[in-house]
């Protein structure tokens, strides 16, 4: 499928643009690929991309003391990615954002979005859709970081997404749930789902 | 040779953003190991980063200036002959070892027992700012303006040519880096695999 139809595919969920306003909001966005581990945006710098991404598995991280290490989110096709509330506010962000494998994206500017924002009313409305569903996704999260166990985190994750066990490796996916990488291959011979 | 000015710039900042992300796992070492010489007349971790600290405060004014410069952007970018030269004695190997010795000179010889915090604070601010020039970069001509280098005024590099070879000494010195870590203790695996990173980067396979 072509990648701007991806694209409006997966906006059509959320808001149903016209196509004088698609005209516009398709024009916004170009092309960018880059090897697997390139560090997209470091801790410190403003998030100045939005990216939808067309192939490839990306997570944004946090390095704590103890060189503890929390990924805080993956992505891969079809959703947008980079450092959301960075990008949002334009203020520095507190994460690292990087390929895990190699990767392929639209991608376009905060100005570029911006100025969209400030023109189209319905553009703007379809930013709000999915930055509040996006933060449905995180309170949920959080929900689950901080009142289930290691095996209803591990069940909760695979019931949600079953198809990551696949792509993403497995020592990521501990630090995703904040579970020992041995307890999550211990749960992965363990536990049966349904 | 010739490289598509935006996409090399593109490039530049993943290697700036791996140097943060590798200096992220160093502040949060022992602070104990960032102190320590692996013997005599070699220099701990912190020393290291002060002698880039100390490059950096040369390089980063002085590309600036030449950045200001009005020419607009043009697609390619040659680099000049001075300046893969540079890059290239700088630059670790393929498989990220250095097999040619340097010294340095000795205005950027670093202090004996520098403070932690302040390197490391001057460290993440000077790369922060790299990050920014190079941004900046991408509406100028990085082949026409140019900027001393720091050894002789009478040489100049093109800008691009002096970011590249600017990002290469440090890579080349963490690798030292690494090697001082494994010295002492051993290297710690999350070190280890950004530095990793660093050694399979785009830089050393531009040929």
């Amino acid at each position: 499928m072509d990648p701007l139809d991806q694209l409006r595919n997966f906006i059509s969920a959320v808001k149903i643009l016209n196509d004088k306003e698609w005209e516009v909001f398709s024009a916004i966005w170009q092309p960018f690929e880059c090897k697997r581990k390139t560090v997209l945006t470091a801790a410190g710098e403003t998030e100045g991309h939005l990216y939808f991404v067309l192939e490839g598995l990306q997570r944004a991280f946090y390095i704590g003391d103890d060189q503890k290490e929390a990924t805080i989110v993956f992505t891969y096709p079809s959703s947008f990615s980079g450092v959301a509330d960075s990008f949002l506010t334009q203020t520095i962000s507190k994460y690292f954002f990087e390929t895990l494998t190699a990767s392929k994206f639209l991608r376009t500017t905060y100005r570029q979005l911006e100025q969209l924002m400030n023109d189209h009313a319905s553009i703007q409305q379809m930013v709000l859709k999915l930055t509040a569903f996006a933060l449905k996704g995180v309170l949920e999260r959080q929900i689950e970081i901080q009142c289930f166990s290691a095996e209803e985190k591990f069940r909760s994750l695979l019931k949600r997404s079953p198809h990551v066990l696949q792509i993403i490796p497995h020592k990521y996916l501990a630090s995703y749930l904040g579970i020992d990488p041995a307890t999550f291959s211990k749960l992965l011979g363990s536990v049966r789902i349904e | 040779m010739k490289f598509n000015s935006n996409a090399i710039l593109e490039e530049l900042e993943a290697e700036v953003r791996q140097l943060i992300l590798t200096a992220s796992y160093l502040q949060k070492e022992d602070p104990e190991l960032l102190l320590i010489t692996p013997g005599v007349g070699k220099w701990s971790v912190i020393q290291i980063l002060e002698h880039l600290n100390s490059y950096g405060r040369y390089y980063l004014p002085a590309i600036e200036k030449s950045l200001q410069s009005h020419k607009p952007p043009k697609e390619n970018f040659t680099p000049g002959w001075f300046g893969n030269y540079f890059m290239r004695i700088m630059r670790p190997g393929a498989d990220g070892k250095i097999r040619n010795k340097m010294t340095s000179p000795k205005d950027h010889r670093p202090p004996a027992n520098p403070d932690i915090k302040p390197v490391m604070d001057n460290f993440m601010n000077q790369h922060q700012q790299l990050l920014n020039l190079l941004e900046m970069a991408k509406q100028k001509n990085i082949g026409a303006t140019r900027t001393p280098i720091s050894i002789s005024r009478f040489i100049k590099l093109k800008v691009g040519d002096t970011f590249r070879f600017l990002i290469a000494h440090e890579q080349r010195h963490f690798v030292q880096i690494a090697n001082t870590i494994h010295e002492i203790q051993g290297v710690t695996g999350k070190f280890q695999s950004a530095l990793q990173a660093i050694q399979h980067s785009p830089v050393f396979s531009h040929d």
